[in-house]
């Protein structure tokens, strides 16, 4: 029956799909059939294709009927057809997690994997890795040490991999088979096997290769066998560095069969001269240079990739990657030159004149017919080319640009707001082009990108504030994404009102409060209110439309109209600049907290916001270019910061319970060198008359567990050490965290900066490195770190106030202070903005900390707050 | 060749199939009882087939879930379906009660004092919808005869009040499963009865 299926399918030649109209309830119902004696193989395995097919397209089975499906399919064990089992195994995957009992077929499938049937074995073992959890880890352990070390390549590949996955669930019980692993890895039967297969693809007639092909399946798997072993050889030793160091040292020594296996000791390699900040000089480097030269290509380009990924890297290093890519980019393999060709795309983000002596090659990729490759080499040509071919880019690509797809015009934005970095006068070409895509079609990452990058553009060059916003208006004037509607209205009403001639974005906001969603409405009030507190001749009419928003059908939206409209109708600067402009500085989280906790333990005395903590680092303000759009996720719920996260930790401790909010979170500072026996980092913590410093310790000695480990601090001012609370007990490799409370100096507020000399005491007992069970008793024993200072940035908190002008007429004449300062060690304009800022620890805003080049005189805007709650601004200027 | 192969060679008729549960608390034998109604690997000589039958008896390991094994007779082509007896996977026992045209219940003859639990299974399992009501044979084996403290059959019959089982044809036998000893005798009897 499934046959003439099959057959009319074929003939009708319309590739239709014949599952398209399945239906879950008459799947199950037929189902039934295998209970029957005797099992009909063809028809249980239509109806298996048909569940996993249904499950693939997401349709949700409940418990109860996903259980009576899986327990009828383990009936078919009964059969002895081969796809049928394979079919079934296939089952068991897919409903391990949505069936109940599924360790049911626990025994079947260990039958099956330690039987005779080779193409049983592999398969069994993944599908018997999937319904196994910790508790039946035990149970299989030893199967699974024969399998790895089986002389069939694909069991025992199966094994490894399957090891792998079940690394996140139980590293301890697959950390011992560590041993099978690597003599997986080492297997030298590999060669005897290719080695015959070889003579018998020479010696034997066409008509045997239906023979030879089976055999050389066997022959591909052993060279992913040392990929697979490798893999989870590195992955039970990822978090020990000198273990990994010597795994390395050894397969890069011995060499490996693989290219795959090769690659990964590349990333491997690369990933800890990337921890181990090791130099080029180190080893490790040399040996990924060496396998620029490997005769694998898939090999060479790794190495070429992992070396231009590396920081720090210089044009002399570059050089050798970037002609292996160069040559590649004239390869006949499509695949090779679009790999070369991404890549040095991103190399030219950094190093565009490291890739300039590809240009050739790239210009010649400009008509490749693969538009990917195509549309790669243009955007890689236009961050290395001369200002004077982006016009003739530009049009190279506008020829195109319709054809493909999203992720690639993504591409294209991201390399016109390079270019636009690079060539300011270039911006208005550029705008035109955008506007023009901003109008086509496409998907919303696409539609952000451009977004950003007209957003960028806008805040680098002035002049071109008003087209930028004249396109992003009309934009939002038929816009279905929400979340960059709000996003612009939030920009218009930051920019708009500063703008000569205001009035004219109010049209396009007000639209959005007539015609879009709730979310998209309350941004809309928002920016009018903006308007409203900013120009003095649009604030009756704003006040009229305020009132008409008033009446909206959703919460919010009234709120916030009231809400302005109170304020607003105040008619005071200092208000407006506080509660319009420059809106909340503290953090959402925290805030959230707080409500909850006066909730809890309601008081006569009014909720006081300086109990909440503020907000920490706003870097989306901050940051000038785009970020990779394909990582970024839509902005969900505000995530709690590190300091919201500290915040949590310490109050978890009983004796810093009563310290009050947390001001301020420093970086962490490294106390001792990377290579040492003990790794100790401090993060402080301000609070309103204390401060905790928490040190990170991190013991990397495999023979030490130390306990009651402190650190004890000297301070050189009038700081006093209040109280220490001790990491109880810091084992091999696992970092712990040891407290010290000190108190505020009161009495003389100049003695803001203070250093500590710091050191760690503890206990130590010596143990064994492979049990790791320490001696009875142990010695007490101390490490001296480095000093440790504490800085005016360490009581300053950076807040962010977008429309810095508001902010500095709200604070008042009778407040500002003047000084001037002569700043004798610096050299450059830009050296002493980056110097200031980092010492007071405040905020730049209006992008003021971006020095323009040839000025000789520069005005910079810091926002700060000092403890406890003093408002902190400055305007210094040279 | 399996001690029930050597008639099935010769006839090379198609053979009705039965499935049978094996049914018993742990470690009662039930695996090694199939085992040995089990073909072994017929490319083995004579003198390897020891060798493989201890092997056999060692390998075995606790069941988890359960595992299907086939064997033949002269008459009949058994599915077995192995379950585990462990306390935690007996009620998965019942997803398989629907189809099992006969049952193989396993005792341990030489564990006392789980003779009470292997009688609560066994009412539960006579109680069960699907089984209640059908006439279906149930072949007991007092396994581990072997053993000193071993009961008798008819002991573990009376432990059992096998006398009580009336709508359904039942036999018990003692058996040694892992000289094999009594186990023809059971399997006589199942073929008989069909
Ligand atoms: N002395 C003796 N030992 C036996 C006999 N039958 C089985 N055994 C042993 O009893 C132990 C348990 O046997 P299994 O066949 O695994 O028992 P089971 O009923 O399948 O157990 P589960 O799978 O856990 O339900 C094994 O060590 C057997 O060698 C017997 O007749 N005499
Ligand atoms: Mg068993």
């Amino acid at each position: 029956m499934i046959k003439k299926f099959d057959k009319k399918d074929e003939e009708a030649g319309s590739g239709s799909n014949p599952f398209q109209h399945l239906e879950k309830s008459a799947v199950l119902q037929e189902a039934r059939i295998f209970n029957e004696t005797p099992i009909n193989p063809r028809r249980c395995l239509h109806i298996l294709t048909k569940i996993i097919y249904l499950l693939n397209q997401g349709e949700h089975f409940g418990t109860t009927e996903a259980t009576e499906a899986f327990f009828a399919m383990t009936r078919l064990f009964q059969s002895n057809d081969q796809t049928l089992r394979r079919m079934c195994y296939l089952t068991i995957k897919e409903m391990a997690n949505i069936s109940e009992d599924v360790i049911i077929v626990t025994s079947s499938l260990t039958k099956d994997m330690t039987g005779k049937e080779d193409v049983y074995r592999g398969p069994a073992i993944r599908a018997l890795c999937r319904i196994t959890d910790t508790t039946m880890l035990q149970a299989i352990e030893r199967y699974m040490k024969q399998a790895i070390v089986d002389k069939v390549p694909s069991v025992s590949s199966s094994a490894l991999v399957s090891s792998l996955h079940m690394v996140k669930m139980s590293y301890d019980v697959v950390k011992r088979w560590v041993n099978e692993a690597q003599e997986a890895a080492s297997s030298d039967n590999i060669m005897v096997q290719v080695g015959m297969v070889l003579v018998w693809l020479f010696i034997c007639p066409p008509s045997c290769f239906s023979f030879i092909y089976p055999c050389l399946y066997h022959v591909m798997f052993p060279m992913h066998l040392q990929y697979h072993a490798l893999g989870l050889l590195y992955h039970l030793r990822k978090n020990d560095r000198l273990a990994v160091t010597k795994m390395l040292n050894k397969f890069t020594k011995s060499g490996l069969k693989s290219p795959f296996a090769y690659c990964m000791l590349i990333r491997i390699a690369s990933k800890l001269l990337e921890e181990t900040e090791g130099g080029h000089d180190s080893p490790l480097f040399d040996f990924i240079e060496s396998c620029l030269r490997n005769k694998h290509e898939m090999v060479v380009y790794e190495a070429a990739s992992a070396i231009v990924h590396m920081p720090n890297c210089t044009a002399r290093e570059l050089a050798p990657a970037v002609s292996v890519l160069q040559l590649f980019c004239s390869s006949p393999k499509a695949a090779l030159r679009y790999a070369a060709v991404r890549t040095l795309n991103k190399v030219a983000m950094k190093h565009p004149s490291a890739v300039t002596a590809c240009n050739l090659d790239l210009e010649n990729l400009i008509t490749d017919s693969n538009r990917s490759i195509a549309t790669l080499a243009i955007t890689t040509l236009l961050k290395t080319g001369s200002e004077s071919s982006v016009d003739r880019l530009m049009k190279q690509i506008s020829s195109f640009v319709s054809e493909i797809s999203d992720e690639f015009k993504v591409v294209v934005v991201q390399a016109i707001s390079a270019l636009c970095q690079k060539y300011p006068r270039k911006h208005s070409v550029m705008m035109n082009f955008l506007s023009n895509m901003l109008r086509d079609d496409g998907g919303f990452e696409y539609k952000r990108a451009i977004v950003d990058c007209i957003i960028s553009i806008i805040e680098e060059n002035p002049e071109s504030k008003e087209t930028g916003l004249a396109h992003l208006c009309e934009f939002i004037e038929d816009c279905e994404h929400t979340v960059l509607a709000t996003k612009i209205l939030h920009l218009l009403g930051k920019e708009g009102p500063r703008t000569p001639s205001p009035s004219k974005y109010i049209r396009f906001i007000f639209n959005r409060v007539v015609l879009e969603s709730e979310a998209v409405r309350a941004a809309a009030v928002s920016a009018l209110a903006k308007f409203g507190a900013q120009n003095d001749d649009l604030l009756p009419s704003v006040l009229v439309l305020m009132q008409r928003c008033m009446m909206d059908s959703d919460d919010e939206v009234r709120d916030r109209a009231t809400f302005y409209m109170n304020v607003l109708q105040q008619k005071q600067k200092a208000l407006n600049a506080a509660y319009i402009f420059n809106g909340l500085s503290v953090s959402v989280p925290g805030l959230e907290k707080s409500l909850h906790q006066y909730t809890l333990e309601p008081s006569e005395k009014p909720f006081d916001m300086k109990t909440v903590p503020l907000a920490t680092a706003p870097i989306t303000e901050q940051k000038t270019e785009i970020a990779p759009v394909a990582t970024s996720k839509l902005p969900e719920k505000p995530a709690p910061s590190r300091q919201d996260i500290y915040q949590e930790q310490l109050a978890g401790i009983p004796e810093f319970q009563s310290l009050g909010p947390l001001f301020k979170s420093s970086e962490p500072v490294q106390l001792t060198e990377a290579e040492t026996e003990y790794v100790v980092r401090c993060i402080k913590h301000t609070f309103a008359t204390h401060m905790v410093f928490q040190f990170d310790c991190t013991n990397t000695l495999n023979d030490q567990l130390l306990q009651r480990v402190l650190v004890q601090m000297e301070p050189s001012e009038a700081y006093e050490v209040v109280h220490h609370v001790p990491a109880p007990s810091l084992p091999y490799n696992q970092p712990g965290s040891s407290y010290t409370l000190v108190r505020l100096p009161d009495d003389d507020p100049t003695a803001v900066s203070c250093t500590f000399s710091c050191t760690m005491k503890y206990l130590v007992r010596d143990c064994d490195p492979n049990t790791g069970e320490p001696d009875d008793d142990g010695y007490d024993d101390e490490y001296v770190l480095e000093d440790l200072e504490v800085t005016v940035a360490d009581h300053i908190q950076k807040v962010l106030k977008p429309n810095f002008g508001a902010a500095w007429e709200e604070v008042g004449d009778e407040f500002e202070k003047e000084e001037t300062f002569a700043l004798a060690s610096v050299r450059t304009l830009e050296e002493a903005v980056n110097n200031i800022v980092s010492f007071l620890g405040m905020q730049p805003c209006e992008r003021s900390d971006k020095v323009p080049e040839n000025k000789n005189s520069h005005v910079l805007f810091l926002a700060g707050m000092n403890l406890p709650d003093i408002y902190f601004i400055l305007k210094g200027s040279e | 060749m399996g001690l029930f192969d050597k008639l099935a060679g010769w006839l090379g008729l198609k053979k009705k199939e039965v499935n049978v549960l094996c049914l018993g608390l742990d470690n009662s034998g039930k695996t090694t009882i199939i085992n040995q109604l089990k073909p072994t690997n017929s490319c083995l000589g004579e003198k390897n087939w020891c060798h493989l039958l201890q092997a056999q008896a060692q390998d075995i390991v606790p069941t988890i879930g359960f595992s299907i094994e086939k064997f033949k007779t002269s008459s009949l082509s058994f599915t077995v379906f192995d379950m585990s007896g462990q306390g935690r996977y007996r009620n998965l026992w019942e997803h398989y009660y629907k189809e099992g045209q006969a049952i193989i219940f396993v005792i341990d003859s030489s564990d006392k004092l789980r003779m009470v639990v292997a009688k609560e299974e066994l009412d539960t399992l006579l109680n069960h919808p699907d089984i209640k009501h059908r006439r279906i044979p149930i072949l007991f084996f007092a396994n581990k005869m072997d053993l000193r403290d071993a009961l008798s059959s008819v002991k573990v019959s009376q432990l059992l009040c096998l006398e009580n089982i009336k709508d359904k044809p039942w036999h018990i036998c003692a058996s040694n499963a892992v000289q094999g000893e009594g186990l023809q005798e059971g399997v006589d009897w199942l073929q008989g009865t069909d």
